[in-house]
């Protein structure tokens, strides 16, 4: 059975690239170590030397590019079970649009939050990381962060929201009564893309040179 | 007591016999001799002898009489007081360096020759014969002459003549002026050969000595490197002799326009090396920049910093460079502050370049170089530009300090502070990593991009059609054309 798993073409190419990249490494590392050019391993010079403006940028692209995908498979999956219920039983529609409106405001909750993180972002003048400022990296991570907090619940509560919708459309067709009932599901299911936002605007919040203003005043010691 | 007396002296005066005929025949007795004809004569082809052989009385006189039979009765002798194989090996750039050679126009006539004949090795006493050989071969008493009465002469081709050349060989033992000796005498051959040429009168050449120059076999064994590949054939000699071997070397160097780091010794062992191929300073005075190039007073053969004021220990190394007179300051200052600890994150020591100071009339500018100038204690930090203008490694202390007047270029930077060994660098340590962070930038968002695209795939690749209404064996489905 595993080797029919394995004739399948996908898992071909994934645990291939999967392979290729930890064997390469592996054997980078390896490399590494036996030259003792193990400190050219440096995870702060990585953190400090890349643009904090990248961080910034990520979390944005993450928060809604994330909370979309969430609300568009919530969406598709609900809408693909209320079009086929809807076939035999016409009067679910109207009421199950609700389900949808719930996965569309995870996509909403996501580009709030996009633009509320992309207008804290502003230039800053500084090339090396004593003028950057350690507050300028903090913004550049905290919005990093809070982008994929925001992303990855809405994410995962659109999907959630979806399939609960999708079966609260088809208990509806079948009996008219469960829909309420079904509905409350689906209200705590949406709860946890608003925990996501609170935490994110948090996160964001909590840095108060967000502005990212130029540090240049800051003396150099 | 008397047949005991005459055994003793019997066996001494055997043992002496034995050690002059042994002498006799040493192996580094033999000097070598080319013969070539001018362009357009060629002599019948005679076979060289094999490798190693010594060529004898006999088989020289052959070889003679074979050539001046058939070929043209001039005869140029280039006659060197002595001469071996060696000088060729070592200065004639037998090893991958034919820039270096000391005999360009001797190549470039054995090459241009039509039968050249090369013989490494002629027992000496035949080759101190070959005057006396050649007079009496061509009937003529040789003429000693240089260049200057060879082009007052004029030389006719039907009649014979041995026209003699005597070269020098340095007396001394002193390896550089050797090699100047044989430049010039390469020389004195080259303008007697251009002479011969505009007279147009065909020779045979010859270039020999009397004596082999056991000064030559003797400096190749303490000789590993200068020019000669030899010294990867080289037996290890005592520790004295490979520090003789590179001094040597160390002097070739010097004189090829590489030297050496500047050395900061503390008890007679070396603790700070500084190497940089420019050391320049600017001070902006007029709305100009100003600048001073440090170099020829830091690095060169011959050239000694004067390096008071520096300290070294275990965990602070300071190189302080005085100099005199640099922008108009008498006392000018570069001094190199480093200092080493352990970090506890990483496990390990390091050492950073803490500041950069200069210092005149009694003002100090800093630049501070901890932030890019630091490596593992135990190598060196080796970058390709250290400045404080372009990319700059180097930033003024504080935005009031003097050094935002300043500015500091050193290209091609080397340094170690700590754990020297020897007088050489280290590993050198690049300031230049694999990757630069725009590369990982690009990598980092590129690999994020790529998984999306791997997730959507997926997505898409398992999306199949509906078949759980297909009937197979049902009626076909058919789409209307018309309403």
């Amino acid at each position: 059975m595993l080797l029919e798993w394995m004739m399948n073409g996908h898992a071909i190419l994934y645990t291939g690239v999967t392979v290729a990249f930890w064997t390469t490494i592996l054997i980078v590392g390896i490399c590494y170590t036996i030259f003792d050019l193990g400190f050219r391993f440096d995870v702060a010079w990585f953190l400090t030397e890349t643009s904090p403006f990248m961080w910034a940028n990520l979390g944005i692209g993450l928060a809604i590019s994330l909370s979309v995908v969430g609300a568009a498979w919530g969406i598709y999956i609900t809408g693909s079970s209320i079009i086929g219920g809807g076939v035999k039983a016409p009067r679910i529609k109207t009421k199950n649009l609700v389900s949808i409106i719930f996965c569309e405001a995870v996509a909403i909750y996501g580009i709030i939050m996009a633009i509320v993180i992309s207008n804290m972002a502003e230039n800053f003048s500084g090339t090396t990381p004593e003028t950057i400022g350690a507050r300028n990296y903090q913004a550049g991570y905290s919005m990093f962060g809070a982008g994929l907090t925001v992303g990855f619940s809405n994410l995962f509560c659109g999907i959630c929201v979806g399939i609960v919708g999708s079966g609260a459309a088809l208990a509806d067709a079948q009996n008219a009564s469960l829909f309420v009932k079904i509905l409350i599901v689906e209200i705590f299911g949406s709860a946890i893309g608003l925990f996501g936002v609170i935490v994110a605007i948090l996160q964001v919040n909590n840095t108060d040179n967000l502005d990212l203003v130029n540090s240049c005043s800051k003396n150099i010691t | 007591m008397a047949t005991a007396k005459m055994r003793v002296s019997y066996s001494i005066s055997a043992f002496v016999v034995l050690f002059t005929l042994l002498n006799v025949g040493k192996c580094d007795e033999q000097v070598p001799l080319m013969l070539w004809t001018s362009e357009g004569i060629s002599l019948p082809s005679q076979s060289p002898p094999p490798a190693g052989h010594i060529v004898g009385q006999d088989q020289l006189d052959a070889y003679l009489h074979e050539a001046l039979t058939a070929g043209p009765r001039n005869v140029l002798l280039f006659l060197q007081d002595k001469m071996s194989i060696e000088d060729f090996t070592i200065y004639g750039g037998a090893f991958g360096n034919k820039q270096d050679s000391s005999f360009p126009n001797l190549e470039g006539a054995l090459l241009s020759s039509p039968s050249p004949l090369v013989l490494p090795a002629v027992s000496w006493p035949a080759s101190n014969a070959v005057i006396g050989e050649l007079q009496d071969q061509l009937e003529t008493s040789p003429l000693y002459m240089d260049a200057e009465t060879l082009s007052q002469l004029r030389l006719n081709a039907s009649s014979p003549a041995l026209l003699v050349f005597r070269l020098p060989y340095g007396t001394g033992a002193d390896l550089m002026s050797a090699r100047e000796i044989l430049s010039g005498n390469d020389e004195v051959i080259g303008q007697v050969l251009s002479i011969m040429k505009t007279q147009s009168v065909p020779y045979v050449a010859i270039y020999t000595a009397l004596r082999p120059s056991q000064e030559a076999a003797a400096a190749l064994s303490l000789e590993a490197g200068v020019g000669g590949g030899r010294s990867l054939l080289q037996s290890r000699g005592s520790h004295k002799e490979r520090e003789r071997e590179r001094e040597r070397q160390r002097k070739v160097k010097e004189k090829a326009g590489i030297y050496g780091p500047v050395e900061f010794k503390e008890r007679d062992t070396t603790c700070i090396l500084l190497w940089a191929t420019s050391l320049s300073v600017s001070i902006l005075r007029g709305g100009h920049w100003e600048d001073h190039d440090l170099t020829p007073s830091t690095f060169g053969e011959g050239v000694s910093p004067k390096l008071h004021g520096s300290v070294c220990d275990q965990t602070k190394a300071r190189l302080v460079l005085n100099y005199e007179d640099v922008l108009g300051h008498r006392n000018f200052k570069l001094i190199f502050a480093m200092s080493q600890r352990h970090y506890q994150v990483s496990a390990r020591r390091w050492f950073t370049m803490d500041a950069v100071e200069l210092e005149y009339d009694g003002t100090k500018a800093t630049f501070n170089g901890s932030r890019n100038i630091y490596a593992p204690a135990e190598y060196s930090y080796r970058c390709d530009s250290v400045t404080s203008f372009r990319w700059p490694a180097l930033f003024p202390r504080s935005s009031k300090d003097p050094a935002n007047q300043w500015r500091v270029s050193f290209e091609d930077f080397q340094i170690q502070g700590f754990n020297v060994t020897g007088s050489d660098f280290s590993y050198a340590s690049d300031c230049a990593g694999f990757f630069t962070p725009g590369i990982w930038m690009g990598l980092m968002t590129s690999l994020l991009m790529v998984l999306v695209l791997t997730y959507g795939l997926h997505m898409i690749m398992q999306l199949r059609t509906m078949d759980r209404f297909d009937d197979p064996k049902g009626p076909a489905i058919s789409v209307p054309q018309t309403e």
